[in-house]
């Protein structure tokens, strides 16, 4: 558990000290990918803890899902279709039985 | 926490990948709450300049074109005419306020106040009796003005006063007087709601130009027809 939180922190300081800024334009495009990446990440520490985990499924999961994610957005955004709503509206409610799932487990253990 | 054996590193991997996007993602949202209203400021204060130059534009436009027009021969008659010009001359104030009678229970207290037809009715008879030029509380009277009700205050020329009301009269003074004030006109009329109507006579009243600008746009001008078609 300690791994993966040195990691979270390293990163959060690396992009709170870098210069990189997502033009107005993509900042839609980018809040999805996020949205995917967290939804992985969570399906990534289920499975761990279910000890169902599988490396190569969750980092291809993981850019897979973001590029996706941010992909379909994008087309939606050409075509009219709002499909922002429905990636973030099917993100949130795997992330939120995601979660649900992990805690389960965690507590199931103990 | 011995939950996670398996993958570990990946997961950290992933998740310092993660952290980076939030930060980022966290200072992007930052930017936009701040930069809006900056934006906003300065888009605004860019177009009033805009806006302000074009007027300034117009204006000189305006001017020149006054110019232009004013140099060529009989337009300073028909000028005065139409009520572009300010005037001086022996007439008439006429200066109005609302009642200071209370309305008594029951009663509409809308007949203390002074309406748009009450002004109305005294500029016509301002009229009937000879005036040359009228103006009410500085708006002059041309063909196209208006005078009516908006909301609690009177519209006149588009522009907005209340009371009291001061009209201006150019034309024969003890005429115009005599019209307002003959038995059963309109000061008796309206004193018996209490509405204040003064007049007083002068041999020098003045009275403003027009300041709008007029501008036919849907009437053309065509020849002169018989009545008989």
């Amino acid at each position: 558990m300690i791994k993966p939180l040195l990691g979270l922190i390293a990163g959060l300081l690396l992009g709170y000290f870098s210069y990189i800024n997502i033009p107005l334009a993509y900042a839609k495009l980018f809040s999805v990918a996020l949205l995917a990446s967290l939804d992985s990440v969570f399906g990534g520490l289920r499975a761990a803890v279910a000890e169902k985990f599988d490396n190569t499924m969750f980092i291809s999961g993981f850019f897979f899902n973001a590029l996706m994610a941010a992909f379909l957005v994008y087309v939606g955004d050409r075509l009219g279709i709002d499909l922002y709503y429905v990636a973030l509206l099917t993100f949130g409610f795997r992330i939120f039985k995601n979660l649900a799932a992990l805690r389960r487990y965690l507590l199931k253990r103990h | 926490m011995r939950g996670i054996r398996q993958g570990s590193w990946s997961i950290a991997c992933v998740c310092m990948v993660l952290g980076f996007m939030l930060a980022v993602q966290f200072r992007t949202t930052q930017d936009i709450k701040g930069n809006v209203p900056f934006q906003r400021v300065e888009e605004l204060s860019a177009r009033l300049l805009e806006t302000e130059q074009e007027r300034d534009g117009l204006r000189e436009e305006l001017k020149l074109l006054r110019e232009n027009t004013a140099s060529s021969m009989g337009t300073d008659e028909l000028r005065k005419q139409a009520g572009f010009t300010a005037l001086e001359g022996e007439g008439i104030i006429v200066r109005m306020d609302d009642s200071t009678m209370t309305s008594k229970a029951g009663e509409n207290p809308n007949l203390y106040l002074i309406h748009d037809d009450d002004l109305l009715r005294v500029i016509n008879e301002l009229r009937a009796a000879g005036a040359e030029a009228i103006s009410v509380n500085g708006q002059r009277l041309i063909g196209t003005s208006e005078i009516r009700c908006a909301g609690p205050t009177l519209s006149v020329n588009n522009v907005r006063s209340s009371a009291p009301f001061e009209i201006r009269a150019i034309g024969e003074k003890k005429t115009l007087e005599n019209a307002i004030k003959m038995r059963g006109g309109v000061a008796e009329t309206l004193k018996v709601w209490g509405i204040q109507l003064e007049t007083e006579l002068s041999d020098n009243v003045r009275v403003p130009a027009y300041k709008g600008s007029l501008k036919f746009v849907y009437g053309h001008e065509i020849a002169e027809q018989g009545e008989a078609q």
